[in-house]
This record gives structure tokens, C-alpha cells and sequence, in this order.
């Protein structure tokens, strides 16, 4: 079963759709744990059609896991011509059917995809148990580029408390 | 001091630079596929990858700091880089919000389809300066592409915000806001 998912992963990698930045989107989201050091953010636009907002396009980046690039890459397919609402109800383990059962330890990475959407579509993320994983140098700075909602705060503007 | 026995979390605690030192010369610890737990020990981990010599690991690990300050370069070395010149890399590994507020002149900012040309096409023999904001996240991205091949691949000392001090007031300092 092993072998024939790697091979699904390999061939979603090799020509991953949706890859990369939207300008203009309407909506961004990020998930990811800095215990488990992967990160997925995704960028949604909709459209209007037939009376209904429906998703026009997705895209995503993945930092860390080859796993969460193939599920990113069928989901912002999958989704698109969705409200958010029927997107909301898609699970991670629906998002990634088409790869077939995936192993526990790659479920995390459905559930990364699945926070990334829900981030980008307004509702909380479901909490994933910390995991033990020490992370590593690639998944340690590309983080700090893909970190999601941060404010940069010019040093001489007055500190919040 | 640390020995065989010691698992990789306490290997980290006592040597912060550990992970950069052991990508650098073993390729381990640099990406999912090559990472380690940090329950396992040396030994396991040396173990699993060939056979390792636990003892030349330990070593390596205990010189690493000497070998973390190689990957650096001062904002001044980096300025009189870029006046004088010769081909040079900068990589900017900081947000896209952070970038927005200033980047050095000549940077690209780093992302996934960046990453696939940097290491399918940018030459290994030129100087590349990765920097980010105070110079943490630079020496593991430094030391990933050092893994790599890159051979003049160096880490902003200090970050844009040493560069904002010592070179180029314009570049505003800043602090991050989760």
C-alpha cells in the first residue's frame, strides 16, 4: 500500500497544481506547528455564479512535506466551485481521497491542508496534539518566511501592552 | 559533555548548532526525510545512517561553534561585496509582510518555487548571502545549502536589522507581532 501511495505522492509533486502566491485573493490562510515543523498556506478567490459565491481558484504553499503538497494540490482542485460552506464540510481524509488510505503518520499532513483552508475560509482550526517530531534546517527557515499573519511594527511606534 | 547515550534533545539543548554541524557533513537533520527524534540517541542515530562513527560525530558536533561562525558574514564584508562588483546571491528567508518594509537592494524573496530553482540552476561558487531579520533562521539556511554544495553560501550576521544599524539607516528597524 506503501508503494503505491509514494508513487501517487511522486507523481502529485511532479506536477503539483495550484502551486504558489495568488495576487488579489480574497482570502489567506496558514496552518502548521512549530512542534512539527510543517506548514501549509493557501490563498482562495471567489466568483459569483448562478446567484451563489462559489470558490474560483485556490492555490497553496507547502514548506516541509512532500505528503501535504500532494493533498494541497488535489484539494484546491477539488474545491473549486464550492461555497465555503460545502467546503467547510470536506475533511481532510476527503480532501485527500484520490491518494486512497494514507498511513497515521501522514494523516497530520491532510489535517495541515484541511487547517490551511478553514484558516483561509474565517473558522477556528482543529487542534492537532503537539507532536515529537525536532523538525530540521529546511523545515527551521522556511518557516520564517511562510509565518503566516504577522505585523511588522516600526521600532519607534509605541509597544502595545 | 556529551556521549552515545545522549538522545538528540539534550544533544540540542547543549549544542544549539548541532543540527547545522551534523547537516553540513553527514546530511542528517535537514529535511522530513533525513530528520531525527528527539528521543533517539547518538548511537541509534549514527546507528542507522551506515554506521557512523558515534566517537568522530561527537566530535564534530563539540567543534561545531567554530564552524558556525565560518557560515557568517558582517553586514561590512557584505557591503564591500556588493560595491565591488563580483556575481552575488542574496536571499531574503524573512514574510512577505517583512519584505514589503524593506529588503537589501539585489535580494529575491525566498519561496517553494524559488527554492527548486536555486537548487536546480544558481551557481555553487558564488557568493550567496542569505540574511533574515536578526540572524537565527540565515545560519540554518545557510548551512541547508552549505549541505547542498553551495560553497560560498554565507549567513547575514545579525540580520537586516545589523545591516539597518551598520550599513543603511533607511532600511527600517522593526519588531513582529504574531
Amino acid at each position: 500500500m506503501e508503494d503505491d501511495l509514494q508513487k501517487k505522492i511522486t507523481e502529485a509533486i511532479r506536477n503539483p497544481k495550484n502551486m504558489g502566491e495568488m495576487k488579489g485573493a480574497d482570502a489567506i490562510g496558514t496552518a502548521g506547528s512549530a512542534d512539527c515543523g510543517d506548514l501549509v498556506r493557501m490563498w482562495v478567490k471567489f466568483k459569483e455564479q448562478d446567484g451563489r459565491k462559489v470558490i474560483d481558484q485556490a492555490t497553496f504553499q507547502s514548506f516541509g512535506c512532500e505528503t501535504a503538497i500532494a493533498v494541497a494540490s488535489l484539494a484546491t482542485e477539488l474545491i473549486k466551485g464550492k461555497t465555503a460552506e460545502e467546503a467547510l464540510k470536506m475533511s481532510g481524509q476527503e480532501l485527500a481521497k484520490d491518494l486512497g488510505p494514507l498511513p497515521p503518520m501522514k494523516i497530520h499532513c491532510t489535517q495541515l491542508v484541511e487547517g490551511a483552508l478553514r484558516s483561509a475560509l474565517g473558522q477556528p482550526q482543529k487542534t492537532a496534539a503537539p507532536g515529537e517530531k525536532s523538525g530540521s534546517l529546511l523545515e527551521n527557515f522556511s518557516q520564517s518566511s511562510a509565518s503566516g499573519k504577522v505585523r511588522v511594527v516600526p521600532l519607534n511606534e509605541p509597544k502595545k501592552d | 559533555m556529551i556521549s552515545p547515550a545522549t538522545t538528540m534533545r539534550e544533544v540540542l539543548e547543549a549544542f544549539p548548532g548541532a543540527r547545522r554541524a551534523l547537516f553540513r557533513r553527514y546530511h542528517l537533520g535537514g529535511c522530513s526525510s533525513c530528520a531525527f527524534q528527539p528521543t533517539e540517541t547518538l548511537e541509534q542515530l549514527c546507528q542507522r545512517n551506515n554506521s557512523l562513527n558515534v566517537q568522530e560525530v561527537i566530535e564534530h558536533i563539540q567543534t561545531s561553534e567554530a564552524e558556525d561562525q565560518k557560515l557568517q558574514i558582517s553586514p561590512a564584508d557584505l557591503s564591500a561585496a556588493m560595491k565591488n562588483g563580483k556575481p552575488l546571491k542574496l536571499l531574503d528567508i524573512r514574510t512577505r509582510e517583512e519584505w514589503d518594509s524593506g529588503h537589501l537592494d539585489g535580494a529575491v524573496l525566498f519561496s517553494q518555487e524559488l527554492m527548486n530553482e536555486i537548487l536546480g540552476s544558481w551557481p555553487r561558487d558564488v557568493l550567496f548571502v542569505v540574511y533574515d531579520h536578526t540572524g537565527s533562521s540565515s545560519m540554518d539556511a545557510a548551512a541547508y545549502f552549505m549541505g547542498h554544495g553551495f560553497e560560498q553560501i554565507r549567513a547575514l550576521k545579525g540580520g537586516i536589522d545589523a545591516w539597518s544599524q551598520q550599513i543603511d539607516s533607511k532600511i527600517p528597524r522593526y519588531r513582529l507581532e504574531m
